[in-house]
């Protein structure tokens, strides 16, 4: 079943004297369970695409549908309530709540959900010891290393319980061992709980890993590999 | 919950920051406090100044007797109408008056200048001049004629105390009289114009001067309530049609006007206070926004609705404003209540050349605290509402550049 789908996805920016079409034409289909790199050159439309899929952006032209449900015709409350209930993000430079700490920050978006404490409780320690960090459960931000902090970051992006996690570069801040923790992890997520993972990427462990692979030049799909 | 704890551990992210806004909402509030108690206070002993010393709370004449002094505009059945109003419930005391324009000469200077006839006895008990007096007593000599000047007149006629002076003035048909009097106190009130001008004489022997036995030309009244005075004077008006009943704001040239005009003073004060406000406390917390712009976008990208982006910069500025506001009420209290106890001595600020008191004693009624207070939260609150549409502004995919 497909998770995501665009059909003729573009995406045009007109702001200077010649338009750029950043995302051209893209037809793709993500299925549950797939673990996907999107790779491609900097400026190949990587980042338009995970933007447009995970509701940030609207395209010129196309649909994009998540779970069977058209996003570029929603308005935007409604798109930040289905970022919400369906889509989990794992961002580059971690991103996460300065204030608070790794529990607090992975139980975050399921206080916006409105999720009952009990649950809340169960789901963030379960997250913390799947990720392994539950030894640094009250630590803020700022007291953990980039590889903590990111494994903090999946925690999050997984406690709303989405239908898919979008991860832009998740490994470009890491050192080569903290990245490939961190790609064990994923890949454990994946395997396990079925969680389905799609990620922009320069990193070649991280493509050589991953079992599907799109690749973007000039905004379109030249290539599309199956593992 | 989860905003209100987001918003108070923010405030705490850059302490100096908020240190600045807590501060400014602080000296906002105290400058705003301080500033109209500095104003009231200074009106407040005016006011007072002028009813306890100069006016007492209400005033009857006969019509147009103020416009000149003239010595046959007076009230033959005075006694009368004083006993009246002496026995009316609203009033607490009544001292009849007769009062003369005359001239004073002396060696070094002649003059006009005000006698002004009281009945001592119930002068005490509407004015307060009695106890202004510097040398002498407030006729408790047992001289002949005694009169009472102020140390202005006495310095500038080069008068001392038990000299003997005469007063020339006009009886009720209009004839020239000297008097002579015995100077048996001398008086500073604080207000330098009403001192120039005014003296004190027995009222029987004012009566003498003016050729007759009973009757007074102006007729003063204590209240038991001031802010009654307008009403009441009203209802005397109605009573005494053919006399002319004035409240003290009316009987002092200008008195209304001054009031209103501090009145708008004051709103003028607070209301460039809370402008400085405004805009430190919109250009700290805008900076607070733009400092976080990138984590805003992440909010609203993994799913934060707009309204508690907006909910989270708002608490933010009251959480610091119910920090600075008790700082800044507590050191208005304690301000206003110490100088308000011992005064600021404004002597080389020429304000007593306007007819005020040199010392100010800040003074605040509840109402204003209360005022002050709500313009001063409402500013702050209305501050932090541009930087948090600022905040609604931001477009996750331009906030964070990337997912």
């Amino acid at each position: 079943m497909s998770v995501i789908e665009t059909n003729n996805l573009t995406k045009v920016y007109d702001e200077g004297p010649i338009p750029v079409h950043a995302v051209n034409h893209v037809t793709l289909n993500i299925e549950e369970g797939e673990f996907t790199a999107v790779v491609g050159p900097s400026g190949s439309g990587k980042t338009t695409l995970l933007n447009i899929v995970g509701g940030l952006d609207r395209p010129t032209s196309g649909s994009v549908k998540v779970d069977g449900i058209e996003l570029s015709s929603m308005n935007e409350s409604n798109l930040i309530k289905f970022r919400l209930e369906h889509i989990g993000f794992v961002f580059q430079s971690y991103n996460l709540i300065p204030v608070l700490t790794a529990k607090e920050n992975t139980e975050f978006i399921m206080l916006l959900q409105g999720a009952p404490e009990k649950q809340r409780t169960e789901r963030v320690m379960q997250l913390l010891d799947e990720v392994g960090i539950v030894e640094q459960a009250n630590k803020r931000p700022s007291e953990m290393s980039g590889g903590q902090q990111q494994r903090v970051a999946v925690a999050r992006a997984l406690a709303s319980r989405p239908k898919f996690v979008l991860a832009d570069e998740p490994t470009a801040n890491l050192d080569s061992k903290s990245a490939e923790n961190l790609l064990d992890l994923m890949l454990k997520l994946n395997e396990e709980e079925k969680v389905t993972f799609i990620f922009s990427t320069h990193d070649q462990r991280v493509i050589d890993r991953a079992r599907r692979v799109v690749t973007l030049e000039d905004g379109k799909i030249v290539k599309d590999e199956k593992r | 919950m989860l905003l209100v704890k987001i918003a108070w551990k923010n405030i705490w992210r850059n302490k100096v920051r908020s240190f600045v806004v807590i501060t400014a909402i602080s000296l906002g509030l105290w400058a705003g406090v301080f500033g109209s108690a500095f104003v009231q206070g200074m009106m407040k002993s005016k006011v007072e100044d002028v009813i306890q010393t100069e006016m007492s709370h209400i005033q009857i004449h006969v019509p147009k007797f103020r416009d000149e002094y003239d010595g046959s505009l007076y009230m033959k059945n005075g006694s009368e109408i004083a006993d009246a109003l002496r026995a009316k419930d609203q009033v607490e005391a009544v001292s009849e008056r007769m009062i003369s324009m005359g001239g004073l000469a002396s060696s070094r200077k002649n003059g006009m200048i005000k006698l002004v006839g009281v009945n001592p006895a119930d002068e005490k008990h509407v004015s307060d001049i009695y106890t202004k007096v510097i040398e002498g007593s407030y006729f408790e000599s047992k001289k002949k004629r005694p009169i009472i000047l102020s140390e202005k007149t006495a310095e500038e006629y080069g008068i001392k105390m038990n000299s003997k002076i005469i007063f020339k003035m006009l009886d009720v048909d209009g004839q020239m009289t000297d008097i002579a009097f015995k100077v048996v106190g001398i008086y500073n009130s604080g207000n330098p114009m009403y001192d120039k001008m005014t003296a004190f004489v027995k009222l029987d022997q004012m009566r003498q001067g003016f050729g007759i036995e009973t009757g007074s030309n102006e007729i003063a009244v204590w209240l038991n309530d001031h802010n009654q005075s307008e009403t009441i004077a009203h209802d005397f008006q109605d009573k005494y049609s053919d006399l002319e009943v004035l409240p003290w704001m009316d009987l002092s040239p200008g008195m209304r006007m001054m009031i209103e005009a501090f009145d708008v003073y004051l709103y003028i004060i607070v209301g460039i206070i809370l402008v400085a406000l405004l805009f430190s406390i919109v250009n700290t917390m805008l900076m607070a926004v733009l400092e976080r712009v990138r984590e805003i976008g992440m909010l609203m990208a993994i799913g934060m609705t707009k309204n508690r982006v907006f909910k989270i910069i708002m608490y933010e500025t009251v959480f610091m404003t119910m920090i600075g506001a008790p700082i800044g009420l507590l050191l208005s209290g304690l301000t206003v209540g110490y100088f308000g106890k011992n005064g600021i001595d404004l002597s080389g600020a020429a304000y007593e050349a306007q007819g005020f008191g040199s010392t100010v004693f800040p003074y605040l009624d509840i109402e204003s605290y209360i005022n002050v207070t709500i313009m001063v939260l409402f500013m702050a609150v209305l501050a932090a509402v541009y930087p948090a549409l600022k905040a609604l502004s931001l477009k996750p995919v331009e906030a964070i550049r990337k997912i």
